[in-house]
C-alpha cells in the first residue's frame, strides 16, 4: 500500500504546481500538527527459546513509538530539490536505534554497532535487499538508500530486533516528535494529500489546501 | 495436543495487529509483554533413508518430519519465569503424531543486576552445543550433526550378555536386542540427544555476551537418555565452561557423569554385577567463529560407557564412541546462505571369540546445502548428504532432502 502510494507521488508529480523559484521556497507555509500517538514502546521483546540456559542480558526500555507525516504527492520540481546526505541508525541495547528514520533517496545510511556482541543487518525488502554480514563493537557499515518505499530492517542474530527506513524522493516528510508534533516547511501553495503512517501501515489521510499568502496550515491526526 | 499447538500458532499470528500487513516482525507479546509466543513450522521431505542413518530419538527419520513447535515465556514478575515449549512431530509418510512437552521449567534470577539465573524442570541440556541450536532458524543443514541424532547399538533398558553379543548388534542402532534386561527391540541412544530435554535443576553464571559463563546442572537421566524421572541409579551431573576472547569466538568445554543402565536392567543382574555403577562419562569440546559472512562451527563429543561384565567374552573395557563435527556456512547474498558440514562418528575396539572389531560400526557423513529466505519467516533449504558405514545392509547412501519453515 505504501510503496503505491510513493509511485503515485511520482506519477501525479507532474500534474500538481510548479515548484516556484528557490528564494521563494524559503516562503513557503509549514505544514504543521500532531498525530496522535498509541502510548507504546517499540522496544520488542525477545523471541522466547527454550534452549537458553538463563536469562538474555538486561535491556534499556525503548524510545516510543512515533509516525511519519509525508505528503503524498509533491509540487513539480521537488524530486530535484532533494537533499541526500547521510543517516545513522545505532544497533545499541539489542535494539535498532532510532527504530524508524525518514530519508532521501540517495541518503547513506550508517549502522554502527554499539553492542558487546556481533549483530548482522539485513533487509528483504524488494526495493533495497542487502545483508551487512556480522560485524562487532566499534565496527560500522553503510547502505546508500537508492529506491523510494518502505525498508524493513532486521539483525540476523537478534530475531527481535527491527526496525523501519521510509525512503522518499522528495523532502517533504517528517518523524513526529514523541508526542506526535510535526512540522513540515517549505511548503508551496497548492492542494495536497497528507499521510500519518505508523509502524508498516498508513494510519490516516488528510487532504490540506496551501494558499499563496498562508504562512502556517494546520492539520491533525486524531487517534482513529 | 497438535490441534492445541496449531490453534495457538494460529492465535499467535492473528492476534498481532501486525499480522494484517504481513507477518509479525516484532515478537508476539500480550500483558504488557509478560507473556511472549514464539512458534516454528516444518515439514521436511526425503527419500527413504534405506540405512536409516538420519533415525532419531524418536524411531523416525529427520528428513521425513512434520513439526509444529510453540515456545512461551510467561514472567508474573520481574526474576521469575516460566518457560514452556510444546511440540507436535508427525511423519511426512504419514503415521500417528507425538505430542511433547520439550521443556518446561521455571527460571529465577535472583538478583536483578547480577547474571546468575537457576533453571528447575524439564530443561534444556548444559552439555555441548548441538543439542541448543535451534532446529531451523539456526542452522543451514536439515540434518543433524551425528554425535547428536546417530543411533549406535547402546541401549539404558537392555545390556549384551557378552561381547560376541554387541558386536553382533553393530550398525542396527535403531533396534539392538539384547538377552539382559528388555526383551523387545528398542532404538538406541545417540552419544547426547538434540531432541529431548533432561529434568532437573541447572544453574548458570554470567550470560552470552560476557568472557566467561558457567553452567552446571543436576538431571534424572543422561545427555544420551534424558527423562522426566529418574529410572536409573543416580542423577547426573553436567557441566559446561564457555569463554569468548573475542566477539565471534566461542571455545566450550563440557563434562557430563551419571548412571545409565536402567533400574530395570540392574536388577536383574548377577549379584556380583549387582552392585555396579555403570556410568556414561561424556566430554566435549566445541567452538564457534563468525565474521563478516562466514560461520564455522565444531563440536567434539566422546562418550565412556561402563557396561556389567557378564557372560565371556566379557566385556570387561569401557565403551568409546566419539563423533567430530566440523561445519562452515556462508552467506552468499541477502536472505540466502551456503552451508556443509564434516561429520564422523568412530568407536573403541572390543574382542569377541573370533575377532576385534569397533562396537558399533564407524560411521561419516558429507552435508551440504543452501537455506533460502524467501521471506523473512519463510524460509526454503536444500540438502544432500553423502552417508558410509562400514557394516550393515546398507553401507552407502546419498539423502536429498527439502525444507519448509515458518516461524515467528
Amino acid at each position: 500500500m505504501v510503496l503505491r502510494r510513493f509511485a503515485l507521488a511520482v506519477g501525479l508529480a507532474a500534474v500538481l504546481p510548479r515548484w516556484p523559484e528557490a528564494a521563494e521556497q524559503l516562503r513557503g507555509a509549514i505544514v504543521r500538527g500532531r498525530v496522535e500517538l498509541p502510548r507504546v514502546q517499540v522496544t520488542s521483546e525477545r523471541r522466547p527459546v527454550s534452549a537458553e540456559l538463563g536469562e538474555g542480558s538486561e535491556r534499556d526500555a525503548g524510545e516510543w513509538r512515533r509516525a511519519v507525516v509525508y505528503f503524498e504527492t509533491a509540487p513539480k520540481g521537488a524530486f530535484e530539490d532533494r537533499e541526500a546526505g547521510r543517516a545513522r541508525m545505532d544497533q545499541r541495547n539489542e535494539s535498532f536505534v532510532p527504530h524508524l528514520l525518514a530519508i532521501t533517496v540517495g541518503t547513506t545510511v550508517d549502522f554502527p554497532n554499539n553492542d558487546r556482541t556481533y549483530h548482522n543487518v539485513f533487509s528483504l525488502s524488494k526495493g533495497q535487499r542487502f545483508d551487512l554480514g556480522r560485524y562487532g563493537v566499534g565496527h560500522s557499515k553503510s547502505v546508500r538508500f537508492d529506491h523510494p518505499g518502505v525498508v524493513r530492517v532486521f539483525c540476523d542474530i537478534h530475531s527481535h530486533m527491527n526496525a523501519f527506513i521510509l525512503v522518499f524522493n522528495h523532502r517533504f516528510f517528517n518523524i513526529t516528535d514523541p508526542d506526535g508534533s510535526y512540522e513540515i516547511d517549505g511548503v508551496p501553495p497548492g492542494s495536497y494529500t497528507l499521510v500519518a503512517w505508523i509502524e508498516g501501515a498508513v494510519r490516516d489521510t488528510k487532504s490540506v489546501t496551501v494558499g499563496a499568502d498562508q504562512r502556517v496550515v494546520e492539520a491533525d491526526f486524531p487517534l482513529k | 495436543m497438535s490441534r492445541l499447538l496449531l490453534g495457538l500458532f494460529l492465535y499467535a499470528l492473528l492476534a498481532d495487529s501486525a499480522f494484517a500487513q504481513g507477518w509479525p516482525d516484532s515478537t508476539t507479546s500480550f500483558a504488557g509483554g509478560r507473556v511472549t509466543l514464539g512458534g516454528e513450522f516444518t515439514a521436511t521431505v526425503s527419500p527413504e533413508d534405506e540405512g536409516k542413518f538420519n533415525y532419531t530419538d524418536y524411531e523416525r527419520s529427520a528428513l521425513q518430519l512434520i513439526r509444529l513447535g510453540v515456545t512461551i515465556n510467561v514472567r508474573p514478575v520481574e526474576g521469575i519465569a516460566f518457560i514452556t515449549e510444546l511440540r507436535a512431530e508427525g511423519a511426512t509418510d504419514g503415521g500417528p503424531w507425538n505430542g511433547i512437552p520439550v521443556a518446561a521449567y521455571l527460571r529465577v534470577r535472583p538478583w536483578r543486576k547480577h547474571a546468575f539465573d537457576i533453571q528447575a524442570g524439564r530443561i534444556p541440556p548444559v552439555f555441548g552445543v548441538g543439542g541448543r541450536h535451534l532446529y531451523s532458524s539456526d542452522n543451514v543443514l536439515i540434518g543433524y550433526p551425528l554425535a547428536w541424532q546417530y543411533l549406535t547399538v547402546m541401549r539404558p533398558d537392555a545390556v549384551p550378555g557378552n561381547a560376541d553379543e554387541l558386536i553382533y548388534a553393530r550398525s542396527y542402532g535403531w533396534q539392538p536386542s539384547y538377552s539382559v534386561g528388555s526383551d523387545h527391540y528398542a532404538k538406541g541412544v545417540p552419544l547426547a540427544t538434540a531432541f529431548r530435554y533432561d529434568t532437573g535443576v541447572e544453574a548458570r553464571v554470567g550470560e552470552e555476551t560476557r568472557l566467561l559463563s558457567m553452567a552446571a546442572a543436576f538431571t534424572a537421566g543422561t545427555v544420551s537418555s534424558p527423562g522426566a524421572r529418574s529410572s536409573n541409579g543416580g542423577p547426573q551431573f553436567s557441566t559446561r565452561v564457555a569463554v569468548r576472547p573475542t566477539t565471534g569466538l566461542i571455545l566450550g568445554g563440557s563434562y557430563a557423569n551419571g548412571t545409565f543402565i536402567a533400574n530395570t536392567v540392574q536388577a536383574t543382574l548377577p549379584a556380583g554385577a549387582a552392585r555396579g555403577r555403570y556410568a556414561q562419562q561424556t566430554f566435549g569440546a566445541d567452538a564457534e567463529y563468525s565474521k563478516g559472512y562466514w560461520l564455522f562451527r565444531s563440536e567434539l563429543v566422546s562418550a565412556r560407557w561402563t557396561l556389567p561384565v557378564l557372560g565371556a567374552p566379557p566385556i570387561d573395557n569401557p565403551l568409546w564412541a566419539t563423533g567430530l563435527s566440523a561445519e562452515g556456512r556462508y552467506r552468499l547474498m541477502p536472505g540466502v546462505t551456503l552451508g556443509a558440514r564434516f561429520d564422523r562418528l568412530w568407536f573403541s575396539d572390543q574382542t569377541g571369540t573370533y575377532i576385534t572389531l569397533p562396537w558399533d560400526a564407524p560411521v561419516s557423513r558429507i552435508e551440504a546445502g543452501v537455506a533460502w529466505s524467501v521471506m523473512r519467516h519463510v524460509i526454503l533449504r536444500a540438502t544432500v548428504q553423502h552417508n558410509t558405514r562400514t557394516r550393515g545392509e546398507v553401507t552407502s547412501a546419498t539423502v536429498p532432502a527439502a525444507q519448509v519453515t515458518l516461524w515467528f
